[in-house]
This record gives structure tokens, sequence and C-alpha cells, in this order.
């Protein structure tokens, strides 16, 4: 969270709260290309120098991958996956994990503190650590995963897709560092336009089931990951992610139910109060 | 003969209700005992602690509640604590209540809509000469309290610590909580209002410990029959 209270179009807990929505940016994104990923980490180094985070222990579970998932201090993370390949052979599949930055976001909509989680015009989902209070709910709330929480500051935390880069017309620091060009930055469109062009690249060399992974259920996100096998759960992607329905359900539902008994209540009592006054024994002796 | 010593007399109901209750002193009866009245008011602050910490967080609309606990971060952090505390005094309310909240056959009436509809009015129904020390409605409040008090903690437990427990807890956890709380809302203004403005008379049975002949014989014939009410002439 910088300083770009005039591009916020969404607030967390807010109706109108934070938001301004004043200056209007083009959607960003990234663009992943996982057929290009050599796994190299340098997106996951740059990301810890940029942001300033603490060297966290990595975790050895026999593969390449440095933690089993994201965390407080490690925002990027490439997920190493093996797949038995139909030649015999192995298919190693490498996907940068991070902050999706959903056109819907789940952990906003969970969100209970006011201006905790906000989502500026261009895109960008971001978490002002000033106004969070560290429940937890945008953790449940996030189809991928991706919120996670700070024992130490009782915060939580996540990719900010360097949003203090963007505004001063930088890329992100893990598509700086990347060395293959599997990573780029700009418009949305043109993020998807490249996408579209090298899944048909990819289906015209032998990669049929090549896809653009832009998931509609939260209405797009700002990271747009070319799969060269059409199919995320092998990349440890939600098939088809949403804002989970229980949370849907609880704040959009049961919440607007829950307000409008309490006053219904409340005014109910005191038209009975208006009806029917107190109840008193017959000799008015109480 | 006693010395009469100013400034140091205490009133015989305080000092009678503070151990023995369904007794007659004077014009008065003790309805709740001393320990009776602590326990009540120790589950009433730590509900309005918990509430008042609990409502900000479940809507910005209540967000100015915060204040009163230091803010929306000290309300995460207190509302926690304030309702295990609150679930602890709930068992005490639990043990100390439970023998005169067990429903009686004689109270069948009071669940007919026509007599419930009277009892709105403050009209007279057959239904309602029978009962104990608590009628149905009430009783029916302490049983949903006692209740409610369990699944806000089993739900609590999982919002409290998120990161222990997988995501399906978590989302029926709020949902579970949310859904007590709404029942919990309504019940409590009703329990106020009937405590209060609604009922003169029933406050003073929580604070000093008494209530007169007449609002027991109009509020709780079958209790005031059965301590001796309608034989005695003092």
């Amino acid at each position: 969270m910088t300083t770009q209270p005039l591009e916020i179009i969404r607030s967390s807990a807010s109706v109108f709260g934070a938001t301004t929505g004043m200056r209007v940016k083009p959607l960003v994104s990234k663009y992943i290309d996982t057929t290009t990923c050599i796994g190299c980490k340098a997106c996951e180094a740059a990301c810890q120098e940029w942001n300033d985070l603490r060297t966290v222990a990595t975790h050895q579970e026999g593969t390449y991958q440095t933690l089993p998932a994201l965390d407080a201090e490690f925002w990027n993370l490439i997920k190493f996956k093996e797949r038995p390949a139909n030649d015999g052979g192995v298919m190693w599949l490498m996907r940068k994990d991070q902050c999706m930055h959903c056109a819907e976001p789940g952990c906003l909509e969970a969100c209970p503190a006011p201006g905790a989680i906000v989502q500026y015009s261009n895109g960008i989902v971001d978490v002002d650590a000033t106004k969070c209070i560290g429940c937890g709910y945008c953790a449940t709330g996030c189809p991928f995963d991706v919120p996670k929480f700070n024992a130490k500051t009782g915060k939580m935390a996540k990719c900010t897709l360097c949003i203090d880069r963007v505004e001063v017309g930088l890329e992100p620091a893990c598509i700086k560092a990347c060395p293959t060009g599997c990573l780029q930055f700009g418009t949305k469109d043109a993020m998807v336009a490249m996408g579209h062009a090298r899944v048909a690249q990819l289906k015209a060399n032998g990669f049929e089931e090549a896809m653009l992974y832009d998931p509609q259920g939260v209405n797009g996100t700002g990271v747009v990951t070319v799969l060269g096998h059409g199919h995320p759960e092998w990349y440890d992607l939600p098939v088809n992610p949403h804002v989970p329905w229980g949370v849907r359900l609880w704040k959009q539902i049961v919440r607007p139910i829950g307000m409008l008994a309490a006053f219904v209540t409340v005014l109910g009592v005191f038209g009975h109060y208006t009806t029917y006054g107190p109840k008193l024994p017959p000799d008015g002796d109480v | 003969m006693s010395t009469v010593m100013p400034g140091r007399q205490v009133d015989s109901a305080i000092v009678t209700g503070r151990t023995r209750e369904d007794v007659f002193v004077g014009s008065e009866i003790i309805r709740h005992r001393r320990a009776s009245r602590l326990i009540h008011w120790s589950v009433a602050l730590t509900f309005f602690i918990a509430l008042f910490s609990g409502m900000p967080i479940w809507s910005p609309l209540f967000g100015w509640m915060a204040a009163f606990v230091g803010g929306l971060e000290t309300a995460r952090i207190i509302h926690p604590y304030a309702g295990v505390l609150f679930f602890i005094v709930a068992i005490l309310q639990f043990v100390e209540w439970m023998r005169d909240m067990m429903f009686s056959s004689d109270e069948r009436g009071w669940w007919r809509p026509s007599t419930i509809t009277r009892y709105m009015r403050w009209e007279h129904d057959p239904a309602m000469e029978g009962g104990g020390k608590y009628n149905a409605g009430q009783k029916m409040f302490f049983w949903a309290v006692s209740l409610g008090a369990l699944a806000f903690l089993v739900s609590g437990i999982p919002m409290w610590f998120p990161l222990r427990f997988p995501p399906i807890l978590r989302e029926l956890a709020y949902l579970i909580h949310d859904i007590t709380f709404i029942f919990f809302v309504i019940g409590v203004v009703f329990h106020i209002y009937l405590g209060t403005a609604a009922e003169p008379g029933t406050f003073r049975s929580m604070t000093r410990g008494t209530v007169t002949r007449s609002w027991a014989r109009l509020h709780h014939p079958g209790w005031f029959r059965k301590i001796g009410g309608e034989d005695r002439q003092d």
C-alpha cells in the first residue's frame, strides 16, 4: 500500500469509504508463460529484494520448490510439479505463483476492516497493513490461498503487483528479473492478446491443449498464464475459481437478513410498547 | 435490646437475599439470591463486551461500536477473550438455573399461538395459571442462550485461529456464528424489553433481588402459590 488513494475503485467493508475512483488507469496484467519458464527463481529473489522481505528458511520436500506455499514474507513462488508424460518421460511443470489480482477479489469481499483491502482502477488488489486487523477472513475468501498471516506484525501480507513501481512507470520486480522473457507486463488487453498468440503458436506446434488461464469465475485476473497443457490443476491452479459460496452466503444473504431482523425486532418492541404499554398488576403495586 | 447504630442498618431483604430466595421478607419476596444476580450480570457484561467488539467486525454499519473497545484492531483481539469469558459464566448460569428451567407438562398450553398472542396483548389465558418460577418463554430463552453460548464457542474457535482450520470449516464457522448471533439479538432485545419497560417491577428482581406480592401473583401465579403466597396475610 503506497499512495494511490485517488485510484481506489473498491474498498473492503465500505460502500464509499476510501473509494474514490477519481483517476482512472487502464487495467494492467502480468503475463506468465509456463512453457518458457526455466525455474531459475530470479523472480523470487527480485521480489524479496524489492519488497525488503526477510529471508525465509527454505523447505526441502524433495522438489526444487523453495517453500511448500506462499508466506507472509515470500510473495512469489515458483511451483514445481512433476507428471508422467505419455512418451514414458516426465513433464516438469513450473508456474510462478503469486496474488492473481482478481477483478472480483474474494479477499476484499470477506474483509471486515474498512479500507484494509483496496482495488485500484488499474486492477491491482492491495492490502493496507495499517488498517488490517489480522482476522484472516481474506484467506478464507481467496480462491487461490494467497493472503498469508504475518505472526510478527499481526497483519496479512501478499504480492502488491509492485504498485510502487507500476505507479512510476516501471514493471514489477519479478518481471524485470526474468531472463527468458516468459514474464511480461503491460495492459490487460495487450497481455491477453499476447497470450492468445502464444497459445495459437503452441497449438500449431503440437500442444493441442494449450490454454490461456484468465479465470472468468472471478471476472478474470491481473495475471494471465499460458499453460502448455490445458489442465490448470496440473499446475496447482483451481480449474474454476470463484469467491467461496460460504463467504457469499455469509456476506450477501445471512448478514443483511441479520441486520433486518435486528432492526425489525427493535422497532417491534417500540411498536408493542406504544400499543400495549406496560403490564401492570390490577392493584398497580409493583 | 439492640443498640441503634445510625448508618449501620442493613435492609433485611438485602441480608436475606444474600443467600436465600423464594422467601418472604416483609412485603417483598426474594426472587433471585445474590449468587444468581451476580452470575446474571456477569453473563450480561461479558455479552455486551463481546457484542461491542463483535458487531463492528460483523458490519461497518456498527463500526462506531469499536470506539467503546478502543478500535477495530483491539476489537478483534478482545472479542475472542470476551467470548470465552461469556461461555464460562454461561456455564455457571446454566448450573445455577438448570433445575428451575425444566419444562413441565402444565406448560404445554403456552405453545399455542393463541396463548402467545394473548400474552403479547397482556391478556389472561388459563394456560398461564400453571408453571413454576419461570414461564415457558423464559425457559426457552434460557435454553437458547445456553445452546447459543455453545454454538458461539464452537464456531468461534476456527474464527479465532483461522490458519489452523481448513477453509471449508472456516466458512461454516462464519455462517454458524452469524446465524447464532441473529437469534441472540432477537432474544436479547425481547429479554431486555420484558425485563424493563414492558413489565415494571421485574428489573429490581435482578438488582435488589426482590419482587412484590402483586408482581408475583400477576407474572408467576404458580410460583407464588408454591412458596405459600396465597396463604399469607402479611
